[in-house]
């Protein structure tokens, strides 16, 4: 009897761990391990550290405009325009250096609040006015790609790069540093990115902000009646988004200076399956930013691996739609359905 | 009396009306894209000839340049072009972005009389009859031009070396005549200078360029020098810099030819964390196409050896001047705009200078 009772409680212990986001994480840690060992094993020009700084530096944006959408899907709603966004703001970010002579430090903040006033905006339309997420971001996805390419007349822009003055603000992502043997480029920023990722892993779990997002993808109508402002902490999650959009333009531009007016469409995609990948619920109500922090990783390994391997990047698609119906496969197996 | 004042007076507005229609050509024009500047410098050309042309008075020429948000952006392309066959232009310039989805488009405009003028990379595989002339470069020779370049500075090099060396080559896409040509021509001319030397050449990587080479390949096993051509999925400088990374990363490596501004745009942007290229004896030379912020900068930094220029002003105000000849339906003929090797010696000389462009 009481040998039964205790294996019941393990069981039930057992289950309970399974049914949990640590798990699923737990897999995608494993995942990502095996995977690495994978290419590792198969190609001698992976195993090189360049290759590791070519991971990171591969996956600042991306990152970026994950751990802002988060906060959208775990309220149950979503953000399609951040990709397009992310090149409107840098573009006008970089016309008005060229074009205005405006300092570097004023283009930043710019391009930054851009990303924080239209993310208001999505909120609004979503909380307010309730818009469906998908039409109301569909619609300001649409909004960004056509008024960054108006407003620089079609024309591409430029940050800073290489000897430029201001273009120092790059070293913010990669220092070189000088070796016996050559160069060798340190990737500074994925520390600015861990550090974001416990940063916004706390405001999640440890804020009101955070509880709140939470609450209202979980159950939004026993929040309102609570007492609570929902509109406010609604918006206040889309503008989360809105400003790792921002960051993530200063981002792009510091790791690509040139940018094309058009493009952009298609950069949220990976941001979201990487949430999605992480354990992000897409009906809301769950989520977590080191999950989103693993999903990106993920996608930038497979990204950059795939070619050393010879898969082209068609592979590299096919295999995270696979990867992504798994997550959600297993996310819904774990919900006990 | 008042009647015939009346029809007088008519008669004058309807004959006014008929000469200020009379010379006005309404011209669209649908590029390849916004995507680089070299684009921009297209259209630089195309509007201060289209200003000259209305300054002298004789002719009104009004004009509406689009393209697709990508290089890859094949449907949109064809929704521009449509648009473009329903304005009923004067005439339409064209450079496609892949050869063979817009047959259907060109014969419609071939019924319909209205004449099409191919630039950059034209449209190559077009109904007979359908394109009247091209304004371009002509991309195999300078994909030979480039390979020429790049032999100078490599050959004591491959001489010096005791086993295989590697050549690397990035092309955007293997669908636009522009990128194949100049990939192939690159290919075959190395094959030819490696042949003079008694090495044999082998062509490994993307299938299309593999198999489009002319020239004579070797085995793997049997080759001095094995080219090596990428092509990402879609032609984004992020994705050519990952296909980059490889080629950098691989230790025979010698040199890297990208054959357009994206390509060459994603070997300066992979090389930034590596640090392979360069212009001495023990680094990567890399070799790029058109020119550009981001690869000027890389030349005058002597990250990248040099680059074969077009002439893209040029291409834009010839388009414009053949569109106009044959509105008028005079006889056109294909005109080369020509292209020339660069490097940090001759960047600043007023040949090169003037078709280099941010």
């Amino acid at each position: 009897m009481h040998m039964e009772k205790s294996t019941d409680l393990r069981k039930q212990a057992r289950s309970a761990f399974i049914r949990s986001s640590a798990f699923q994480r737990l897999i995608l840690i494993a995942v990502l391990v095996l995977l690495y060992g994978f290419f590792y094993l198969a190609s001698p020009s992976f195993r090189k550290y360049t290759t590791l700084v070519q991971i990171c530096s591969n996956m600042y944006y991306t990152l970026l405009m994950a751990i802002g959408v988060t906060f959208p899907l775990i309220t149950g709603g979503n953000d399609l325009s951040m990709g397009t966004g992310l090149i409107c703001y840098s573009l006008i970010g970089s016309y008005l250096m060229r074009i205005y002579g405006w300092p570097l430090w004023a283009a930043i903040l710019i391009t930054i609040g851009m990303g924080v006033a239209m993310g208001a905006v999505n909120g609004f339309g979503v909380a307010k006015l309730d818009i469906p997420p998908f039409i109301m971001t569909l619609a300001s996805m649409m909004f960004c790609r056509g008024m960054g390419s108006i407003l620089t007349g079609g024309f591409s822009g430029t940050w800073p790069d290489g000897a430029e003055p201001g273009a120092e603000f790059r070293n913010v992502f990669r220092l070189i540093v000088k070796t016996d043997t050559g160069r060798m480029p340190v990737p500074l920023g994925m520390i600015w990115m861990i550090l974001l990722v416990i940063i916004m892993s706390l405001v999640l779990n440890k804020t009101r902000v955070g509880r709140y997002t939470i609450a209202i993808g979980s159950n939004k109508e026993a929040l309102k009646l609570s007492g609570v402002n929902v509109l406010k902490w609604h918006i206040f999650a889309y503008m989360i988004c809105g400003l790792f959009t921002g960051f993530a333009a200063v981002t792009y531009a510091a790791t690509f200076s040139n940018i094309t007016p058009g493009q952009g469409a298609g950069f949220e995609l990976n941001a979201i399956g990487a949430a999605i990948i992480g354990g992000t619920a897409m009906t809301g109500g769950s989520g977590s930013v080191f999950g989103t922090f693993l999903g990106v990783l993920l996608i930038s390994l497979l990204q950059v691996g795939l070619p050393f391997i010879g898969l082209n990047a068609d592979w590299q698609l096919l295999i995270t739609g696979g990867i992504l119906l798994g997550a959600v496969t297993i996310d819904k197996m774990r919900n006990g359905k | 009396m008042k009647k015939l004042v009346a029809l007088v007076l008519a008669l004058v507005m309807v004959l006014g009306l008929t000469a200020a229609f009379a010379d006005d050509y309404h011209f669209e024009i649908v590029s390849k894209g916004f995507q680089s500047t070299y684009w921009q410098a297209v259209l630089k050309g195309a509007t201060e000839e289209v200003e000259k042309i209305n300054a002298e008075g004789k002719d009104k020429i009004t004009m509406n340049f689009v393209g697709p948000d990508s290089e890859s952006d094949v449907a949109q392309q064809v929704q521009q072009f449509t648009s473009a066959l329903n304005a009923a232009p004067a005439a339409i310039g064209f450079a496609a972005v892949d050869q063979n989805a817009f047959n259907d488009l060109l014969k419609e405009a071939l019924e319909k009389k209205i004449p099409i003028i191919g630039f950059d990379s034209g449209v190559p595989g077009a109904p007979e009859g359908a394109v009247y002339a091209n304004a371009s470069t002509n991309n195999y020779v300078a994909g030979t031009v480039a390979a020429e370049g790049m032999w100078e500075k490599i050959v004591a090099r491959i001489e010096a070396a005791p086993g295989t060396v590697r050549i690397g080559e990035v092309n955007q896409d293997a669908t636009g005549e522009s990128v194949t040509q100049r990939g192939l021509g690159f290919i075959d001319k190395i094959i030819e200078l490696a042949a003079a030397k008694g090495w044999k050449v082998a062509v490994i990587g993307n299938e299309f360029y593999v198999n489009g080479v002319k020239g004579e390949k070797a085995a793997e096993a049997d080759a001095k020098i094995i080219i090596e051509a990428k092509v990402p999925a879609q032609s984004t400088v992020e994705l050519c810099a990952n296909e980059a990374s490889v080629l950098l990363n691989e230790d025979d490596l010698i040199s890297v030819f990208g054959s357009n501004q994206v390509a060459a745009e994603g070997v300066v942007a992979a090389d930034k964390n590596l640090f392979k290229c360069g212009t001495g004896d023990d680094t990567v030379i890399a070799v790029g196409f058109d020119s550009g912020a981001t690869l000027k900068a890389a030349i005058r930094e002597g990250v990248m050896y040099g680059a074969v220029t077009q002439s893209p002003v040029g291409i834009g105000k010839v388009t414009i001047d053949l569109l106009l000849a044959s509105a008028k339906g005079e006889p056109v003929a294909d005109t080369d705009t020509g292209c020339a090797f660069y490097t940090l010696e001759n960047i600043d000389t007023p040949e090169i200078a003037d078709n280099l462009y941010d």
